[in-house]
């Protein structure tokens, strides 16, 4: 029941990202609330059912982004499947494990969109990149992941060990 | 596993297995495919995007009522509406202006050919913005019209003010643009002053500069900053911004300009989709016409 409740939340996420975050932006910089979503779901819910959510997420994504039409629906999927994995091999999903991936997860995943968005510009737009979206937006992914790992585990009937 | 949340089974591993190279095997494809092939990709998920576009919708305007009473209830109601009021208007008519000023000086160079001078009309179509691109990467916003009503890639969008940026994807009820301070779009600029070209692009900053001036432009700040009308998308005239500042580094074989966009994207609200602009080929007419008045006045 809990699962088949998340469908419409999971599918509100895209139009929260497109109207609300623009509001609540940090220097210009909002959270990616899809990925935090495929990052969770991957780390409480297994690799299969955190690359699928990433699949779906990103690809509704995809069509309200300005960008290549793929890009989301692989780093997505790609982050879901691979937190999953990476639940399977830690000793716990507490909180700070949480965090911590999602630093990473999201790191890797600007990484791919630096070099798609800013394909063939100099240096100095890259670095730009890295020290001015990349690295603020992987700690505000890191910092909404807290709150919904928190609101994650309470749902889930689990309270957050660690 | 402490902590760690392990749900019911509900399908063997087997069929896990066969999901996961299902959705691996699409996301290769998504790869894989060939960009004009993606048609079909964009034509499957077509129905999901029409259907995540209404609680866009419905959010976009709960967003704006509660920003409009967040105003009124905690700003100056009257100074804050005339003042928005009064920018929209000197906004729209720094456009007229430069409007009016473009078509002066089209007159005064093609006097003998006015005739030639039949400017198609634009149509365009009003919309709404109704949210941000989904990243943090690409500068863009979402617009309430799509391919229902006439919307296609690559057309200009404007304000009564100025260029906004141009359509890179649509879906039934929605398009995107891609800003002008994007530094992956670029619009083909003319000086008004000066007549140069040059290509006019963003920077990752959220600034727009004019690249390739040529060398000996007197190009100067202040400078207004038009489109050429050789862009898809834009008719001739429309104004971009002011020149603010000219680089021009030793050994470099063009000038740099600093633009200032004329168009507040932070502010804007609603927009013009440039659905028909004036055909390039009339543009062309119109010049190759005025070099024969030209060399026919050599002549005499």
């Amino acid at each position: 029941m809990k699962r088949l409740a998340s469908i419409p939340f999971m599918l509100l996420l895209v139009p929260v990202q497109v109207t609300l975050l623009p509001s609540l932006s940090l220097f210009g910089i909002r959270p990616d609330l899809c990925l935090v979503a495929a990052c969770l779901v991957g780390l409480f819910a297994g690799r299969v059912r955190g690359g699928v959510l990433g699949f779906f997420l990103g690809f509704v994504q995809d069509f309200f982004f300005a960008g290549t039409l793929w890009l989301n629906t692989l780093t997505k999927a790609a982050v879901g499947y691979l937190s999953g994995v990476v639940a399977k091999n830690v000793s716990t999903t507490a909180w700070y494990s949480a965090f911590f991936s999602m630093l990473v997860f999201s790191v890797a995943s600007g990484t791919v969109f630096l070099l798609v968005a800013r394909q063939g510009m100099d240096m100095g737009v890259v670095f730009h990149g890295i020290s001015a979206v990349l690295f603020p937006q992987a700690v505000l992914d890191g910092l909404v992941s807290l709150v919904a790992h928190w609101i994650f585990s309470r749902w889930m009937g689990h309270a957050p060990s660690g | 596993m402490n902590g760690r949340f392990r749900p019911a089974v509900l399908v063997g591993s087997g069929t896990r297995r066969i999901i996961a190279v299902v959705f691996a095997l699409a996301c290769v494809a998504f790869v894989l495919l060939p960009r004009h092939a993606q048609f079909f990709i964009h034509d499957v998920g077509q129905p999901l995007a029409d259907v995540v576009a209404i609680p866009i919708e419905s959010m976009a305007s709960l967003t704006r009522g509660l920003r409009d009473g967040w105003n009124q209830v905690f700003s100056f109601h009257t100074i804050s509406e005339q003042n928005h009021e009064l920018h929209q208007r000197v906004q729209q008519l720094r456009g007229e202006l430069n409007q009016w000023q473009e078509r002066a000086l089209a007159a005064d160079r093609l006097a003998a050919l006015v005739e030639f001078q039949q400017h198609t009309p634009i149509r365009t179509v009003a919309a709404q913005v109704i949210g941000r691109s989904t990243s943090n990467w690409y500068q863009g916003v979402v617009l309430n019209k799509g391919e229902h009503d006439g919307i296609r890639v690559e057309m200009g969008v404007m304000t009564p003010a100025g260029v906004v940026g141009q359509i890179v994807k649509t879906t039934g009820s929605t398009s995107i643009v891609l800003l002008m301070t994007d530094p992956n779009v670029a619009i083909l600029g003319l000086v008004q002053r000066t007549r140069d070209e040059g290509i006019v692009q963003g920077t990752p900053q959220s600034h727009v500069w004019m690249k390739y001036i040529p060398p000996l432009s007197p190009v100067r700040k202040g400078d207004v900053v038009v489109t050429s009308g050789l862009t898809d998308g834009f008719p001739r005239g429309v104004l971009i911004g002011e020149v603010a500042r000219i680089e021009e580094r030793e050994g470099d074989l063009f000038q740099t300009a600093d633009i200032v966009p004329v168009v507040n994207f932070q502010r804007m609200e609603e927009v013009l989709i440039v659905t028909s602009p004036q055909p390039v080929e009339a543009m062309l007419s119109i010049e190759q016409a005025l070099d024969s008045r030209e060399n026919e006045n050599a002549a005499q």
